[in-house]
């Protein structure tokens, strides 16, 4: 009896091993990523895990190309800016739907509306900056700011065009689901917590995109991930884990490809009056305090760059000129010696545990760090979900956070991040421990109606030295690395982009 | 007589029971309620990243945030009458179909690992209590103590390790390719389907099977050396009946209850394993919602565990009047 099961068991397993080893088709491509997709309409979410996939399934009437994230155009041929706060789009001809509705100006005026119902849309901010849409003619549409937004254009890689008829004529819940959209890829399937499967658009403007048959799959386990990649499931991964880099360098079967993230990860620091911190001393002594190129090496094991300011240097206001303050625990203490804090003060550390690659870890070595030069920092490290709100409410003394900018455009950053909190103008909504410059405020405010695009950059560039340099609004630290694995035998030809999404009509596989 | 008093008893207990588990019921939903929606606020994230503080109080007035939280809670428990559990936050779908289409994975994970754990824990519990000093069966209950006090996180990730990643015999992740019948999207039926299912539902049932091993074992133990076993093995029946019939019947009692209770359990509780292996189902939903505060899919969620266990309960105490008529109901 207790043989006969045992044989049974044997003979399972050999029947198995038999069915292992999945037979893959040149032209189909199996991916992990290691965050799912929320929804399929495009302007519910505008997380870049979610509008990774969308950007397949859609376009913009912009978009940026490859791994240098190139402007250029997509469903509009090019635009024109006659003033301030007017753009002018001329939209291409012949583009088809996936369902075979033609796309017309009434798709561009119905998916610019729509951003800015909050019940399907994330994407209010941009919707509610918009004063009029006008349709010329079908292929012609203006719209209007109620404010001049420079970089209005440079955002729309992220508004994705969908179909009127079909938006409106299917039920919310569907259009959640199932996504129409006039992008290189189709939609076939989508089994939450499993994978999305997408086919080639025969018809895209943009030609036809070599790999036929894509399947991807979020992997949210890092372990798991791995697991995936070495048993050979899947054909490209992202998310790669720091923990296990060695191991995927080592396997032979394995290629790893590193890139730059634009993501930085700094230290807000804010100027409250009363605090210790309102002197800029001070706040210089804490930079200096903080030996980060042990936290690049310890912490990131090495996966990170230095950071001596916020936007990297794609960004528009990006200045190279900008250099950290060098690691000085003594001419840190020396300053604070200056500035009457010699037996230092109290302060709070706040930071996610869930967000940025080793974000808790980075925050428990800072506060060892202040410890050094004699400040009593408390450390404060919560969920995202609970971190984030706070910050909106302003209430942080120090936190740690991580940035990059969508629209390669520091000034709509800044506003967020480093402008004085001001509830009526919505400005410095992320500006949670107060921060306060009014020289530049008064110089961000006025990068809004520059014509010029020259003349803006230099401004920002300066705004930002003047931030990081003159008034060290915040400690930058580092930029983050991405980590992709692909399997070095099945010919996949893949370069990262900087924004992390996975734009299969860029893929090419053997 | 005594039979339709058992009836009316039981009848009277059953109403009881029922009532508690609506009060239960409602008094985890209160606490679920208030403990998320105090825990951070939705709004932010659903107005995006760069939305200014008009926006956000806009989405607050959308979505009903405004309004203090008994006005919130009160709305909700109205509507969850109705069946309308509100909208995912994240998804902006109803929550109760978005946890539903996710059940069919984890039930059937469930019942694979519950099935694993009652066959190999009861079997296995039966033969170690026969001959308890053999150095084979001394291992066994050595290896059931190991699989107790071994998290199944670590369970899941070595047998990935060994299954998948060394002998490449399994998957490593995921369900494979389903069937749908109906509204069940089942992955029985497929070969890849059960491949996928072998590792996950080992490692959920892992722990259950080493209980219930120790369970059987300490049961059989104690039973064999009664004075009724001994008249049936001098009554020179045949040991299958003797073990199955006579000695196993009386230890199945709390081997029942420890199963029924256990399936809620794994049922509610599998997001771990759902988590190592990309399991589709309800517990690797409820994960992530609560990553992303998800609140009306986690208050949903957690108030479906609920109503399982106590369904579950209810069922495993009328099961025990079947399996021992001698019990009665107070």
């Amino acid at each position: 009896m207790k043989k006969l099961f045992f044989l049974l068991t044997i003979a399972f397993m050999v029947a198995l091993l038999g069915l292992g080893g999945q037979a893959m088709a040149a032209s189909s491509i199996v991916v992990a990523v290691d965050a799912p997709p929320r929804m399929m309409n495009p302007h519910g979410s505008d997380a870049d895990s979610n509008l990774s996939v969308m950007a397949n399934f859609f376009d913009g009437l912009m978009q940026r190309k490859g791994s240098d994230a190139i402007f250029a155009p997509a469903l509009a041929l090019r635009y024109e800016h006659p003033d301030l706060v007017t753009w002018k789009f001329f939209l291409r001809k012949g583009v088809k739907f996936h369902n075979g509705n033609p796309f017309t100006a009434a798709d561009v005026k119905f998916s610019f509306e729509r951003l800015s119902d909050p019940k399907v849309s994330e994407f209010i901010n941009t919707g509610k900056i918009i004063a009029s849409i006008d349709i010329i003619d079908d292929y012609t549409v203006v719209i209007k700011t109620k404010t001049p937004i420079p970089w209005f254009a440079n955002n729309l890689h992220q508004v994705n065009i969908m179909d009127k008829e079909s938006t409106e004529s299917r039920s919310v819940g569907e259009v959640q689901q199932v996504p129409i959209g006039t992008g290189a890829y189709k939609f076939v399937e989508w089994i939450k917590g499993s994978y999305v499967k997408m086919e080639a658009n025969e018809g895209y403007w943009e030609g036809a995109p070599p790999i036929k048959k894509v399947e991807l799959k979020p992997i949210k386990e890092p372990s798991t991930r791995f697991a995936a990649l070495v048993s050979g499931q899947v054909d490209l991964a992202s998310g790669v884990p720091v923990e296990l880099y060695e191991k995927v360098v080592k396997n032979p079967k394995l290629q790893v490809i590193n890139r730059p993230a634009r993501r930085s990860i700094f230290l807000a620091l804010g100027s409250k009056p009363g605090s210790a911190w309102e002197d800029i001393r001070v706040r210089k002594a804490m930079y200096m305090a903080i030996n980060e190129d042990e936290i690049i090496e310890k912490i990131m094991r090495g996966h990170a760059a230095p950071a001596a300011q916020i936007p990297d240097p794609p960004t528009i206001g990006y200045n190279a000129s900008i250099k950290r303050l060098a690691y000085n625990p003594e001419e840190a203490k020396k300053l604070l010696k200056e500035a009457g804090y010699e037996n230092g003060f109290d302060i709070t550390l706040t930071g996610p545990n869930d967000r940025y690659v080793q974000d808790e870890k980075i925050a428990e070595a800072v506060v060892k760090y202040l410890a050094k030069v004699g400040i009593n920092a408390r450390l404060d490290v919560k969920p995202k979900a609970v971190f984030f709100p706070e910050v909106f409410e302003g209430k942080l003394e120090f936190y740690l956070i991580g940035w990059f900018d969508g629209t390669f455009d520091m000034g709509r950053t800044f506003f967020k991040l480093i402008h004085t909190r001001d509830k009526e103008k919505g400005f410095g909504s992320l500006n949670g421990a107060n921060f306060t410059n009014p020289d530049i405020d008064t110089l961000l405010e006025a990068t809004a109606s520059m014509v010029d695009q020259e003349k803006r950059k230099g401004v920002l560039q300066y705004i930002n030295k003047l931030a990081m340099v003159g008034s060290i609004a915040c400690i930058p630290l580092h930029y983050q690395q991405d980590i992709y694995a692909i399997q070095k035998d099945r010919g996949v030809k893949f370069q990262p982009r900087p924004d992390r999404w996975m734009v299969f009509k860029e893929i090419s596989k053997k | 007589m005594l039979r339709s008093c058992l009836i009316y008893s039981m009848f009277t207990y059953i109403v009881r029971r029922l009532i508690q588990g609506i009060v239960v019921l409602l008094a985890v939903s209160f606490i679920c309620f208030i403990v998320f929606r105090s825990a951070g606020d939705p709004a932010v994230s659903m107005a995006g990243q760069y939305a200014t503080f008009q926006d956000i109080e806009e989405v607050r007035k959308v979505f009903g945030l405004d309004k203090p939280y008994y006005i919130q809670y009160i709305r909700f428990i109205a509507n969850a009458l109705q069946g309308n559990f509100g909208l995912s936050f994240v998804n902006r779908v109803p929550a109760l179909p978005l946890i539903l289409e996710r059940l069919p994975a984890t039930v059937e994970l469930a019942t694979c690992a519950i099935f694993i754990s009652v066959v190999f824990g009861v079997g296995l519990g039966v033969l170690v209590s026969l001959k308890p000093y053999l150095v084979r069966n001394r291992l066994i209950m050595a290896g059931s103590l190991f699989n107790i006090s071994m998290p199944t996180f670590l369970t899941g990730i070595l047998l990935i390790m060994v299954f998948a990643v060394y002998l490449k015999i399994l998957p490593p992740f995921g369900r494979g390719e389903t069937v749908t019948i109906g509204f069940w999207r089942t992955g029985f039926l497929t070969w890849s389907g059960i491949k996928h299912l072998i590792l996950p539902a080992f490692t959920l049932g892992m722990y259950q099977l080493a209980v219930l091993l120790r369970l059987t074992r300490a049961g059989m133990r104690e039973v064999l050396t009664e004075e009724y076993i001994k008249t049936a093995w001098a009554k020179g029946l045949p040991p299958r009946k003797v073990i199955f019939k006579h000695a196993l019947r009386n230890v199945l009692i709390p081997v029942v209850t420890m199963t029924g209770l256990q399936f809620g359990e794994l049922i509610a509780f599998s997001f771990v394993t759902e988590l190592i292996f990309q399991w589709p189902g309800a517990g690797n939903l409820l994960l992530t919602s609560i990553f992303e505060q998800d609140q009306p899919v986690i208050v949903t969620y957690v108030m479906l565990a609920a109503l399982v266990i106590l369904t579950i309960n209810i069922i495993v105490d009328i099961l025990y009047a079947i399996l021992n008529p001698k019990i009665r109901y107070e």
